[in-house]
């Protein structure tokens, strides 16, 4: 029981740090209102369902110039406000995944030893 | 508009947000809540534990993006469990004073329903006005104990109480915009 409380625990802090390159990455594939992030996000496997809202980092890159938006009409819908990543924020995308990369190889150097048995 | 967006609003104006970035904000919250919907994902999945206090999280965005100062981490948590800690001790004290006067004895206050057609001292010395139905305390009436009254509103209170604890433990979580 304690352990399955604790997966869900750790995969929150695990995401904490990078959901915001995440975001800048989808954005970056074409500009993006927030639920289509969301969709866009759980399509390649990364479900935030229970670990937290997008809507204030998406307030925190807009207040820190990483993103800027625009309002437009959506397919069928009202209009939205779409996100797509400033220069800074690609710069800041780019030197994100530099550090993101560098720091999965070092753990993974460190728990590719580690023989996983489910009991 | 949905009663969680509604919920957004009123906090919003509660902090002093402009009404342009609430109507904005509410309108974005509410077409992406309508499209989940329309997908079948909840608000309870798109938004996480979010979904349960809609005051922190309408608070959260509007600090983010800079429209309210940021309040400091830690002051809503704390200020909940002392609300929630006042009205769980108020429901068990009422609900041990009301099951320590029935365990005493017979009941000897009792709430009853008067209407009468002139104004005149009741028996219990309360004054009633002509025409009017309402309920009055009396002595030695056999209807409706206030006693047990009492402990009915004190267990509802501490059940109320006990769906807010659940309620506001599941929403401790951090999420993830920390």
């Amino acid at each position: 029981m304690r352990r399955m409380a604790v997966a869900p625990q750790r995969r929150t802090e695990l995401l904490r740090g990078v959901l915001d390159l995440c975001l800048l990455a989808v954005m970056a594939e074409g500009p993006a209102y927030g639920y289509e992030m969301t969709r866009r996000l759980r399509e390649r496997g990364l479900g935030i369902v229970g670990e937290g809202s997008i809507y204030p980092l998406l307030g925190r890159l807009e207040r820190d110039g990483l993103v800027e938006t625009y309002r437009a009409a959506s397919n069928g819908g009202p209009p939205r406000k779409y996100y797509r990543p400033s220069s800074t924020g690609r710069l800041a995308l780019a030197v994100g995944v530099s550090e993101w990369r560098a720091a999965r190889d070092a753990v993974d150097a460190v728990l590719a030893p580690v023989k996983v048995e489910v009991a | 508009m949905s009663d969680f967006v509604e919920q957004c609003r009123r906090e919003w104006k509660r902090l002093g947000v402009p009404d342009p970035l609430a109507d904005e904000m509410s309108a974005d919250l509410t077409a992406d809540l309508e499209e989940a919907a329309a997908d079948g994902v909840s608000t309870e999945e798109l938004l996480g534990a979010a979904a349960f206090d809609p005051a922190s999280f309408a608070a959260s965005w509007a600090a983010e993006r800079g429209i309210i100062p940021a309040e400091p981490s830690g002051r809503r948590a704390r200020r909940r469990p002392f609300v929630l800690v006042a009205f769980t001790a108020v429901a068990a004290l009422v609900l041990i004073v009301a099951a320590v006067a029935l365990a005493a004895g017979k009941p000897e206050v009792s709430l009853v329903a008067v209407k009468k057609p002139h104004a005149f001292p009741t028996p219990a010395g309360i004054f009633v006005r002509p025409g009017s139905s309402r309920m009055i305390a009396h002595t030695n009436a056999a209807a409706a104990p206030f006693e047990w009254v009492l402990l009915v509103l004190a267990v509802v209170a501490l059940g109320f109480a006990a769906w807010l604890w659940s309620s506001w433990s599941r929403s401790r979580p951090p999420s993830l915009p920390a």
